[in-house]
């Protein structure tokens, strides 16, 4: 394992702590504040903003799961995050399509795109000026409505299936009811990868990929019965009680294995 | 919207490579790898059973 820095650590930490108050959120059901708040995160605070941006969505998810309105703290936060955290010209395709979707939950609970205009398409084009129409016919950019083109899926469509377990894994914040995305479609088109993911992330002991992947096959569906996954889910949750992602993304599967998001 | 420059300014010790590894984190460690054995669990696991399991030990070297 490769050590990491001091600011890593803190970051990580940090990630960890934000995590937590979303699923305190997320179990109480009547949870008063926001999340940022919770974890000590403030507008001043860059690696608390730094740590927002590496949750993604799922900062929100109190919000998007529980059909609430979103706190305007944590709101504000997230598209502060949004706008310092841009993805470089050049950034892997998992960083694009987390900042992507972070742009496309901002539109949808804030109704703003101020974020968005500052989203670089990898290898497109400099983002238009608000209002603008874009080249490819594209709503234009600043425009309530308008989100920013999806990020390809290329690099996940013939992926192995160890590759396309652990990516959808990291990208597990785009996993929510109701989920469009062109990652939610290869998702849902190898389902069995996604299940033969899962059972070597179990084997590995990597439980946050286990529980990335069953959220997956959680939203998605078609997870072979013989899987066992929701055993496998409170097996997970179970082992990999000490990481606060592990916990989030175990509920979110079980609350959409049981039908009882908003 | 407030401005970012002091946020900016606290970044300074943050590099661009430790987020954008917190972002796009490599796969953890892992011993496990058996592609044939993982395919078949998951498709004739039972309920769980067999997947939770533990790993079958492997042969030492040497």
């Amino acid at each position: 394992m490769t050590e990491q820095s001091g600011t890593s650590t803190r970051l990580t930490g940090a990630v960890q702590d934000l995590a937590f108050e979303v699923v305190s959120a997320l179990r109480s059901g009547d949870h008063v504040g926001g999340v940022c708040g919770g974890a000590g995160i403030g507008a001043d605070d860059g690696l608390g903003l730094a740590a927002v941006r590496v949750l993604g969505c799922d900062v929100l998810l109190p919000s998007t799961m529980l059909g609430r309105p979103a706190d305007a703290v944590d709101l504000a936060l997230f598209q502060q995050a949004v706008s310092v955290f841009p993805p470089a010209q050049d950034a892997p395709a998992v960083s694009a399509w987390s900042h992507w979707a972070m742009t496309r939950t901002l539109l949808r609970l804030a109704g703003t795109t101020d974020a968005v205009s500052t989203y670089p398409r990898p290898g497109g084009p400099p983002a238009a000026e608000p209002g603008a129409a874009a080249a490819d016919g594209a709503a234009p950019a600043g425009e309530v409505g308008a989100t920013a083109a999806e990020p390809g899926t290329g690099w996940l469509d013939d992926a192995p299936w160890q590759t396309l377990t652990h990516q959808l894994a990291v990208l597990a914040a785009l996993a929510v009811p109701g989920a469009d995305s062109g990652v939610a479609r290869v998702a849902a088109r190898r389902p069995v990868d996604v299940a033969r993911g899962f059972v070597r992330a179990v084997r590995r002991r990597d439980w946050l990929q286990a529980a990335g992947a069953g959220r997956w096959l959680s939203v998605a569906g078609g997870a072979p019965d013989t899987l066992g996954l929701d055993a496998g889910l409170t097996f997970v949750a179970q082992m990999g009680a000490p990481d606060a992602r592990v916990a989030l993304h175990v509920h979110v599967a079980q609350e959409l294995r049981a039908g009882t998001t908003a | 919207m407030a401005s970012v420059e002091p946020v900016i300014r606290d970044l300074t010790e943050l590099q661009d490579t430790e987020l954008e590894a917190a972002l796009n984190p490599l796969e953890a460690a892992g011993t496990f790898r058996d592609t044939r054995e993982c395919a078949a669990l998951a498709l004739a696991g039972g309920q769980g059973g067999i997947l939770l399991s533990p790993p079958t030990p492997r042969p030492k070297k040497g």
